[in-house]
């Protein structure tokens, strides 16, 4: 089995052009195997052309071939052998060209020229897999058991650890190391339990890091190449729970559809699940908040926030700009009149907001206070400067949620 | 079976390509016929046809085989081989040949591409949506022979196909929910001269097609047009299209506040909208989330389920009017509509919810006045305080 893996790519041309779509996948992750056909124009030789000899075309109209090359892609799946976080091979390269990480140094070694590393730390790095580079080499993949027994200690050891900072650098390195993970997962095929427990992982680190890193400076945290992740990593999760029995699923289904609120994709997905799984008081929850966010119900929409968990609220967290947003426009217009007196500290209640932040949030959006009052008028109501409100400022509402909660229990899922 | 040979034969020799299609099509009666199920029909085509027709014509017949074998992957296989060898052709003769072929009617058979995937899907093999891709691909492939056919004058331009081949693009990316790759190719007909010159069935189907890719982006106004369009130059007998397109203008129609009478129902069959359209002229919200839940898997499975939950604005604005025709005054307290509100075993709603959907019905413009906090009421214009549903929205 082995020897097919290692046999010289060159003289299998079928097998050849069956790896070279890997790289297209790596470099396009959120682009499915449909778009990029259509983007990259890439076409199977035998589609496009001239007719082709006979004696091939007889063996191909018999449906023989095409059974063939099947067989000998199921063959041909790499499987991992390396039973450490990190190769030997890839260990010695890093050590030796000083490429270590902070993390993975010897302590003691840090001040040195060459830092030692330290076998118990060091995790393999996620690398673009590069024309020439053999990423499917059986030494250097993981195999999933391995791969979970990473992902196990990338929390507990680092994410979660109370004393490396700042966590700005910790969510790099963690963020990066998941990443590998995923690739090894993604070229041995991995699914079923295994993928699934990897997955449910990442996607909580990724949905947590979101709002912990929310405000942060953008060299030091892109929101955006975080966003993308995690809707890779939560598509994948999806699809994964489409077959067997997955425990965890109203969990997940329910952070999606509020990660995504307003989403008609991801409604509409959800929608399609089955009735137990939609009828789950998690599920119920989330389909509530889902649906006075399609109202225009902010009101109702803060009211059941209360309700969610930490990590729901996490997963919320970044549409509460919009919902209060929409609260003082619908607000604006609605009681838009001369002798209008509404009381500050009520609004402030309806937008689980403290009284000075309701103030802030009001002058940016043009709403008028007159000192315990809001005097609201639909043409002075205007939208607020690009980056005048600083989301972290009005994260009160999830803040309050997380009291002792651990990074730890928060990632795994215990709480 | 040389019968049927000679006569493909003759049909291209003639240039007759609606006679051709059909005896390569699986609406055509000769597919029963059991003496052209053949396995392996290759020898006999090739006495009779030329290369490349003889290829077609046997898989063609391979491809009935399959079929009456219930054997709907292999026919599939066997149909994507018939399909490709008018686009693989390229030599100019077999080129002027083949454009006078309304090349569609070989796509025809989508349904045998969905059976083959309920198929491989019985079997554990492959996933949802693969076989569906794999199709879309080829088709793809032929959308884009056809749209860069420069060379042929208007009457033996490939471009004439490009329509038919854009609306079984649609039918699958529908079916495995791409929407977003429809856009290039309504752009790609838009751009086109020929939009207003192909048949009325294929425009029909086209519209239909856009009509609801335009409600899914929530542009009501334009979709209402394109559905429209297609309901009433459908064909008075395809009554099972006229149903489909009314599925979904339907529910545009509501938004747009024009309900429905029962004879339309009753005449396509669509009594799941009959108490939904009763709720919502009411105003009567719990009759409308009765209607909603009972028939939640049909309004779910046409993907209109979102559609009608936005019917709730409206639900809510002929309840509040109904409250202002009650109590006959300008100044209407706060406290009335949360009692209309219980009424309809609303849940868990208070006053400040009922000052949100006010505020909401205002913003939107479906009442003209303003709320007044301090004296909890609402206080509605003297004149036409409920404009209509088709004006404001």
């Amino acid at each position: 089995m082995n020897m097919l893996l290692q046999g010289p790519l060159v003289l299998r041309p079928l097998y050849l052009f069956n790896v070279m779509h890997l790289p297209l996948f790596f470099l396009s992750d959120s682009i499915s195997r449909l778009d990029q056909k259509c983007l990259f124009n890439s076409s199977h030789s035998r589609r496009r052309g001239q007719p082709v000899e006979r004696d091939f075309r007889q063996h191909h109209n018999q449906g023989v071939w095409r059974e063939v090359q099947e067989e000998r892609r199921q063959e041909s799946i790499p499987r991992g052998v390396c039973l450490s976080m990190c190769p030997i091979r890839e260990l010695q390269d890093r050590e030796a060209q000083n490429l270590l990480h902070r993390f993975e140094v010897l302590s003691g070694t840090e001040r040195e020229r060459w830092p030692r590393a330290d076998p118990s730390g060091v995790v393999k790095e996620y690398a673009r897999p590069a024309a020439g580079k053999d990423s499917t080499r059986p030494s250097d993949l993981r195999p999933p058991a391995v791969l979970l027994k990473t992902v196990f200690y990338l929390v507990d050891n680092i994410a979660a650890s109370p004393t490396l900072r700042p966590w700005t650098e910790v969510y790099d390195f963690v963020f990066d190391r998941l990443r590998s993970v995923r690739q090894d997962m993604i070229i041995q095929r991995v699914s079923g339990a295994d993928c699934v427990a990897v997955l449910e992982r990442t996607v909580r680190f990724l949905i947590y890091a979101s709002y912990r890193l929310c405000g942060e400076p953008l060299r030091l945290y892109d929101p955006r190449i975080n966003d993308t992740h995690l809707q890779e990593s939560l598509s994948w999760l999806l699809e994964c729970y489409t077959s067997g029995k997955h425990p965890n699923q109203e969990e997940f289904q329910a952070l999606g559809l509020l990660y995504n609120l307003g989403s008609s994709r991801a409604t509409q997905h959800t929608m399609e699940l089955p009735e137990r799984i939609r009828s789950s008081p998690v599920m119920h929850l989330a389909l509530s908040v889902s649906r006075a966010f399609m109202e225009r119900n902010p009101v109702r929409l803060l009211r059941l926030a209360h309700s969610l968990d930490f990590l729901q609220s996490c997963a919320l967290h970044r549409h509460l700009e919009t919902c209060r947003r929409d609260l003082l426009l619908i607000y604006s217009h609605g009681h838009s009149s001369k002798n209008c007196r509404f009381p500050l500290h009520k609004l402030a209640h309806i937008l689980a907001l403290d009284v000075p932040l309701t103030n802030q949030l009001c002058q940016a959006h043009g709403v008028e206070v007159r000192g315990d009052y809001v005097v609201f008028s639909k043409t002075s109501f205007t939208e607020p400067e690009a980056g005048k409100l600083q989301c972290a400022h009005f994260h009160d509402l999830v803040d309050r949620k997380q009291r002792d909660l651990t990074v730890g229990s928060i990632i795994h899922g215990c709480t | 079976m040389l019968l049927t040979c000679s006569q493909v034969y003759e049909a291209i020799d003639n240039h007759e390509g609606s006679f051709c299609a059909e005896l390569l099509s699986f609406k055509h009666p000769h597919v029963a016929n059991p003496r052209l199920q053949l396995a392996s029909p290759e020898e006999k085509c090739q006495q009779v046809l030329e290369v490349p027709y003889d290829e077609m014509v046997a898989a063609h017949l391979r491809c009935t085989y399959a079929v009456s074998n219930h054997d709907f992957v292999e026919a599939y296989k066997c149909q994507t081989l018939v399909v490709q060898y008018p686009f693989g052709i390229s030599g100019d003769y077999f080129g002027y040949i083949f454009s006078s072929l309304p090349i569609p009617e070989g796509f025809d058979d989508c349904r045998m591409i969905f059976q083959a995937e309920q198929q491989l899907l019985r079997k554990g093999k492959g996933k949802l949506g693969d076989m569906l891709e794999k199709a879309a691909e080829q088709l793809m492939g032929c959308f884009r022979v056809c749209a860069s056919d420069n060379r042929a004058g208007i009457d033996d331009s490939k471009k004439w196909g490009m329509l038919f081949l854009i609306n079984q693009l649609f039918k699958i990316y529908f079916k495995i929910n791409k929407l977003h790759l429809c856009k290039p190719l309504i752009r790609a007909i838009d751009s086109s001269n020929l939009k207003d010159d192909y048949s009325m069935a294929q425009r029909v189907t086209y519209k239909y097609y856009v009509g609801r890719k335009a409600m899914f982006d929530s542009d009501y106004k334009p979709a209402e047009e394109y559905l429209s369009f297609s309901f009433q130059h459908c064909h008075r007998s395809s009554q099972r299209n006229k149903r489909m397109i009314l599925i979904y203008l339907l529910p545009v129609k509501m938004l747009l506040g024009h309900m429905p009478n029962h004879q339309l129902l009753r005449k396509y069959d669509l009594m799941q909208f009959a108490d939904v359209t009763k709720a919502v002229s009411e105003g009567n919200l719990l009759l409308l989330n009765e209607a909603l839940a009972k028939h939640e898997t049909f309004f779910i499975r046409c993907g209109i389920f979102l559609i009608l939950e936005k019917l709730k604005i409206i639900t809510y604005r002929n309840l509040f009017k109904k409250v202002y025709q009650l109590l006959k005054t300008h100044q209407l307290p706060l406290d009335a509509f949360l009692v209309a509100l219980k009424m309809m075993q609303v849940e868990e709603v208070d006053i400040d919810e009922v000052q949100c959907i006010l505020a909401n019905l205002i913003c939107e413009g479906h009442i003209k006045g303003y709320i007044s906090h301090q004296h909890q009421k609402l206080v509605v214009s003297k004149a036409n305080p409920f404009p209509l549903l088709s004006s404001s929205s």
